[in-house]
């Protein structure tokens, strides 16, 4: 492999790894304060692709508005789910899944019916390619790169600096001890899930502009969003843009040197490898 | 328990079972045996399930499994010529031994974090299949895999497997089969370990239970009927792709097994059989389907945390709240 495709590969891997951390961050703030595995997720992040296509081609807005009107209506759409959908079920595993897989079939089967099986593209952000001796990387993928760096940078300012923040990381540390500190549990259950479905609506609308939108491109984004956020250890943020990173680079480093096949095989392996010797992942304390 | 109250269960079970014998004797439209024979299969997958379930370790690696019984079986048939009569249980002990083998390291892993590496156990297993084309065919799968070999009896009467009555017999024998040993686990002292450990594994292990040994013995044993499920399937089907082993398919198990609660052996059985008979009631609406399916599984896990079998109970305490009432009214 030359030096060039393999720098090639090395960053549409990162570019596709910042896709990874946006939808993990969702998932990892959700498990983090409410214990549950959104297996609803993708679809969330399918859902805000939809938003913006038929903001864009329908309403005439343009991407720059439509990414955050898309973040802006999915987020509240996370508030109706959190009350009426998780609320319940807080920290109990097996209800949980099952309500998620509902939702999950039932958002899927929205789409189909709502918006038909079709893919559909809603046109690239900017026009072009980047070339830095003899490498190419289009202005779309280094745009999610940067909105990706921008959201993380943003989050972790969030949780590490504001009152918001310190009250989502005690509620993961103890509930009922954040609890009995005067934290409204159930309100920032709400803002958590208000925040990561903002984030996975606009890693879908990002997906959707370099790639195109369909009802069953959650199913991807909901394997490696888990994937990503078990790697990093469930609930910590730095090990969710840890996570995506491995996975990004094995899924731009493995396919063109074995078969994109194998980078399924070998990120999953590596997965179950880690677990293994660290069983709660990499950031993952007990 | 009285004299009478002994003898229900036997008997109950016993009619049921003739019932369920006689189903091809006076129906014999494929199309009500076919989805029969698929919620017999889902039976299997969600008792075996719920047996790994009852350590407390859930399992999204079940569909993974029931591919290793189903490749082995059909390939073993396929290319060493094996009958499927020994190809059948080799499919199932290949699924056990392969659980057998990532089973130790696996169990030190507790809870969500078992689930999802089963979870990415099963991915791998599926992709696994698929790169390994030489020998499965990768995504195109394997096609024409024989039906089961005729059976004769003494040369007084032959059986052959070119209708769906014969699939609906061994289905339901197999079905039968895994029941009795799973329901012989759960009534057992090893059913009670089981129990302990899911309650509190810590407490168990101080009592003397190798809980490891226990954890991994459960988890095979479910593998080994996933695997028996799976090699029915490939020659019920009689064509295999990796397509049909996914994440989905392994979670559709867990949904069987939690909606039909998986307090009682019984509540995994009408789980399934419900949950698989359901979407084909309403065809009618097309691709507007899922949303009764997804209804189904909304309205019991917010109506009853415990799954069916806690209709019954449901409904006797709704009786006696209404009873209350009406005593303090008067």
């Amino acid at each position: 492999m030359s030096l060039i495709l393999l720098a090639q590969s090395l960053l549409n891997g990162l570019a596709a790894g910042w896709i990874y951390i946006l939808v993990a961050l969702g998932l990892t703030l959700v498990f983090g304060i409410m214990n549950i595995v959104q297996f609803a997720h993708g679809e969330i992040y399918m859902l805000g692709a939809y938003c913006s296509y038929f903001l864009i081609k329908l309403y005439g807005f343009s991407f720059w508005e439509a990414l955050p009107l898309s973040a802006l209506l999915v987020g509240l759409l996370g508030i109706v789910l959190e009350r009426f959908f998780f609320r319940p079920f807080r920290g109990r595993f097996e209800p949980s899944i099952i309500v998620a897989v509902g939702l999950m079939l039932l958002l899927q089967t929205i789409a189909v019916v709502g918006f038909g099986t079709d893919t559909k593209s809603m046109g690239g952000i900017i026009p072009g390619v980047l070339k830095v001796s003899g490498v190419t990387l289009s202005w779309d993928r280094l745009l999610a790169i940067l909105i990706g760096i921008i959201l993380v940078a943003g989050l972790l300012f969030l949780i590490k600096k504001t009152k918001t923040g310190q009250a989502m990381v005690a509620i993961s540390q103890d509930p009922y001890a954040a609890s009995l500190q005067g934290i409204d549990v159930n309100r920032i259950s709400a803002f958590a899930m208000v925040i990561g479905c903002a984030l996975a609506a606009i890693a879908g609308s990002l997906m959707g502009s370099i790639f195109s939108t369909s009802p069953f491109m959650g199913t991807s984004a909901i394997t490696k969003g888990i994937a990503v956020i078990i790697l990093g250890g469930l609930g910590s943020v730095p090990g969710a843009v840890v996570g995506g990173f491995i996975l990004g680079l094995v899924d731009g480093l493995v396919p063109p040197l074995l078969s994109s096949t194998m980078a399924g095989i070998v990120g999953f392996g590596v997965i179950i490898l880690v677990l293994l010797l660290r069983p709660r992942g990499l950031f993952g304390h007990e | 328990m009285n004299k009478t109250a002994r003898f229900i269960k036997p008997i109950s079970g016993t009619i049921l079972v003739l019932f369920l014998f006689s189903i091809p004797l006076f129906n014999k439209e494929a199309y009500l045996l076919h989805i029969l024979i698929m919620s017999g299969m889902n039976i299997i997958l969600a008792i075996s399930l719920r047996t790994i379930a009852t350590t407390g370790q859930m399992s999204l690696a079940h569909a993974g499994f029931m591919a290793i019984g189903a490749y082995t079986s059909a390939l073993l048939v396929m290319k060493l010529d094996f009958s499927f009569w020994v190809a059948l249980p080799l499919g199932g002990i290949a699924s056990a031994f392969i659980a057998l083998v990532v089973g130790y390291p696996f169990v030190r892993v507790k809870r969500v974090y078992f689930a999802m590496l089963t979870l990415f156990l099963g991915a791998v297993i599926r992709l696994i299949i698929m790169e390994w084309r030489n020998l499965t065919h990768g995504t195109s799968g394997l096609l024409n895999i024989p039906p089961p070999n005729s059976l004769s009896f003494f040369g007084l009467f032959h059986i052959v497997f070119d209708s769906k009555a014969p699939y609906y017999y061994l289905i339901l024998i197999l079905v039968l089969i895994s029941f009795f040993f799973l329901y012989r686990i759960d009534s057992s002292r090893v059913g009670r370990t089981l129990l302990a450990i899911q309650q509190d594994d810590s407490v168990a292990e101080s009592v003397g239970i190798h809980v490891n040994n226990f954890k991994v013995f459960a988890w095979c044993v479910g593998c080994f009927f996933a695997g028996i499920a799976g090699a029915f399937y490939a020659h019920f089907i009689k064509t295999l792709t990796p397509d049909s082993f996914g994440v989905l398919q392994a979670i559709y198990v867990v949904v069987y097994m939690v909606v039909g609660g998986r307090r009682r052996l019984y509540g995994a059985i009408l789980g399934a059989f419900i949950l698989t008979l359901l979407p084909e009631f309403f065809r009618i609406l097309k691709e507007y389907q899922p949303f009764v399916f997804v209804g189904t599984l909304l309205i019991i896990t917010f109506f009853l945390p415990g799954g069916l079998v806690d209709l019954p109970k449901m409904g006797i305490s709704l009786v006696r709240r209404h009873r209350a009432a009406r005593v303090s009214h008067a």
